[in-house]
């Protein structure tokens, strides 16, 4: 084998380990096995701070009342408990259902 | 990418490929002593790859050094390139580094002047490339993030039995037999 061709398989193998392993450390920056942890792989690897989740908003049991009657004894009726994830919105209340 | 994180994975990168460009450099070197890849090519054009990958490791390994002495945890020093075991941060692992660090330069620096030096002395300068390679395995064992990943750990630790083993037959046998 010529010279050449050696030193061109030696380039491209430490070319290929530099860029490999670039995205191998990219892609796993933390590495629970290794044997030094510096605190910069706990940070989040994200641009942005992560969402919190904002706790999930419960409506109450609905009670019918009518006037000169006593409202029931409230029992203990189905409650609506959204998903962690689902948020509030800042828009405006919907509260218009003609259908047409 | 924070930039901390960004000079961190960039260190990880360089450390992994520097230390693949000394073995590649180093296997070459032995190579010229035995007679293990005679079947590749000849002695001659052995010699010029082991000139060559001077080249490749220099930039990849000053890389290395360089990005290391901005990270912020392992607060390395210009002087803690020259002497080792001073750092607060993994004082025994990074201290390996600056051993082979200082080892790889002074090996290389006497081959430029080999010429201008005497030849029994630049010989055994020449050798502690060993010491060296020893040190720079440590180096990578005890402190390398990603040497005790499967994949890397086995390429990794394939290509450093195969120099123990071609280091071990050249102190043992000298020039191989073809």
């Amino acid at each position: 084998m010529p010279a050449w061709s050696l030193k061109l398989s030696a380039f491209c193998i430490s070319l290929f380990v530099l860029v490999g392993s670039f995205g191998y450390a990219r892609d796993h920056v933390k590495n629970p096995n290794a044997p030094l942890q510096p605190p910069v792989a706990d940070k989040p690897t994200a641009t942005g701070a992560a969402p919190t989740a904002s706790p999930a908003p419960t409506i109450g049991p609905l009670i019918p009342t009518r006037p000169g009657r006593r409202p029931p004894t409230p029992t203990p009726g189905p409650r609506l408990t959204l998903a962690p994830g689902v948020q509030s919105a800042s828009l405006a209340p919907i509260t218009f259902t003609h259908t047409s | 990418m924070d930039p901390q994180l960004f000079v961190w994975i960039v260190a990880r990168a360089t450390g992994l490929a520097a230390y693949i460009a000394l073995c590649l450099s180093i296997l070459s070197g032995i190579a010229l002593r035995t007679s293990v890849l005679d079947f590749l090519a000849k002695n001659r054009a052995l010699r010029s790859l082991h000139d060559f990958m001077t080249w490749i490791w220099i930039p990849i390994g000053f890389a290395h050094v360089a990005t290391l002495l901005f990270d912020r945890t392992a607060q390395i020093a210009l002087v803690d390139l020259v002497v080792p075991f001073q750092v607060r941060y993994a004082p025994l692992a990074v201290g390996l580094g600056t051993v082979s660090l200082d080892l790889v330069v002074l090996i290389t620096v006497t081959s430029w002047l080999r010429r201008r030096m005497d030849d029994r002395l630049w010989r055994w300068i020449h050798r502690t490339s060993y010491v060296a390679f020893v040190t720079l395995f440590l180096h990578a064992l005890w402190s390398g993030t990603d040497f005790s990943a499967p994949l890397i750990s086995s390429i990794s630790w394939s290509v450093a039995l195969g120099i123990g083993l071609l280091a071990a037959s050249r102190i043992v046998f000298g020039r191989l037999p073809e």
